[in-house]
């Protein structure tokens, strides 16, 4: 039986977190979770030297949108995926998806908004003087949902990545690329 | 047999009145007056405050009392908030002499940006920054904006979630304003449909200020509190935040995964099995 991307993730022993961690906010939190945020690695490993595509994929409740990196008005907040590069794990490169234009009752202009499936790419490098052993990166996703008429607060919750180096002539399997073909790297 | 007829139908008549009456006597009235009783019980007084607003000056509820105020819940960050203040301004300007105040309370947000919003949009009324605790005794606001209208007697009237036209607001204003000074508004009625969100639940300052945040310890000695605050230590939180029962609620006090099993626990605690 063939194994989702998801699956072979975890049983790979590389990231996958799950967030609803609250924000110190002062508001009140819902007990419905509006956005959900997994991870998905591009292989099983890394050898030392190479670049490694991870992603973020985040599930927006339906009727709540998040707002686009690049928002179209200064006082949104952007959505954002911060991660601490480390001395063996650098980031090279952290890729936004185009929001879509939609008017809200609140606005007289279109903003653009995530909604549905957002999936957020960052490219890793690997530093060539790495041994193997597992990396972890400490990383946050920042987003601020709203309705049509009601905004719920900002949230920054955890989102870490763990990266498995390998040997320089170990193989590495390809993995998750049903979600990171979807992520314009290039 | 006419003089039958007619006395049957004086009997029937009396029948009828004296039943008339004493529904009217026994049924209908109490059923009024339990209905004006629960309607004035069903509007809380609203939890007082003392916050100090953007100009420095001390901005107390109390100061309030015998005029309507409009308690707006707000961030610069939240488009159905913004879209409603030229609104407010409006409303200020209008009925600031018949004893309108309104009080806008920012949330999760930087006083600097509330400060240029303000001067950009040349705001007419006191705005002040919102802490945990002001929330909780507001019943916890889930969104944004969440607007509260409170009569001259010092009771909330309605609770609007989300962005709202302003010409529900001036209705339910008008209302208020007519209502004698300290005098219940008796006939005030929330325009539109009430949905869940707007159902006027306020916070216990027993719970909130407990050092169990959500719990009421008001019934256990120093002591047993000492004890009880042991008992959470040693249960795993459930919310996934991997830290203990008593630190998850003193971490995130408006998470209600944990706050459930915290109060069961002091229910077990104080009625130990025998």
């Amino acid at each position: 039986m063939q194994r989702s991307a998801f699956q072979t993730m975890q049983q790979i022993g590389l990231a996958l977190f799950g967030a609803f961690v609250l924000a110190g906010g002062a508001l009140a939190q819902s007990s419905i979770p509006v956005v959900e945020v997994k991870t998905a690695i591009g292989a099983d490993g890394v050898r030392p030297g190479n670049s490694l595509k991870v992603a973020a994929v985040a599930s927006i409740a339906r009727a709540y949108h998040i707002n686009d990196h690049r928002p179209t008005l200064d006082y949104l907040i952007p959505t954002e995926w911060k991660i601490e590069p480390s001395k063996q794990v650098s980031v090279e490169k952290v890729v936004y998806p185009k929001g879509q234009l939609k008017k809200f009752a609140f606005s007289d202009k279109q903003l653009s908004v995530y909604e549905g499936t957002l999936m957020v790419g960052v490219l890793l490098k690997v530093d060539r003087k790495t041994p193997p052993g597992t990396y972890a990166l400490k990383g946050q996703f920042i987003y601020q949902a709203c309705n049509d008429h009601a905004c719920l607060p900002p949230k920054t919750v955890p989102v870490n990545l763990v990266v498995k180096v390998v040997g320089r002539g170990a193989a590495v399997k390809r993995a998750n690329a049903d979600v990171l073909n979807n992520v314009q790297f290039d | 047999m006419k003089q039958a007829k007619v006395l049957i139908g004086a009997v029937l008549a009396i029948v009828v009145v004296a039943g008339l009456y004493f529904i009217n006597r026994y049924w209908i009235v109490p059923a009024t007056v339990v209905h004006t009783a629960k309607a004035a019980g069903n509007r809380p007084l609203a939890p007082d405050f003392s916050l100090i607003d953007l100009n420095g000056r001390k901005l107390d509820l109390a100061d309030y009392k015998g005029k309507v105020v409009l308690l707006d819940f707000w961030a610069t960050w939240c488009g159905p908030c913004r879209i409603e203040i030229p609104g407010f301004i409006k409303l200020q300007e209008r009925y600031r002499d018949q004893g309108l105040v309104i009080l806008g309370v920012y949330i999760d947000d930087n006083a600097e940006s509330v400060r240029d919003f303000y001067r950009e949009f040349k705001m007419n009324y006191a705005v002040a920054a919102g802490d945990q605790r002001l929330v909780e005794l507001y019943g916890g606001i889930l969104g944004l904006p969440t607007t509260f209208l409170i009569g001259r007697d010092g009771r909330i009237y309605s609770k609007h979630a989300g962005a709202t036209d302003v010409s529900v607001f001036e209705d339910e204003i008008k209302e208020l304003l007519a209502a004698q000074p300290t005098a219940e508004a008796a006939a005030f009625k929330q325009a539109g449909e009430v949905r869940a969100a707007e159902q006027i639940e306020l916070g216990d300052p027993a719970e909130i200020d407990s050092e169990v945040p959500g719990v009421n310890l008001s019934k256990l000695k120093p002591d047993q509190v000492a004890l009880f605050k042991k008992v959470l230590e040693g249960q795993q939180c459930n919310c996934g935040c991997k830290l203990n029962l008593l630190k998850c609620r003193i971490s995130d006090r408006a998470c209600g995964v944990s706050r459930r099993p915290a109060r069961e626990q002091l229910e077990k605690f104080i009625k130990p099995t025998v």
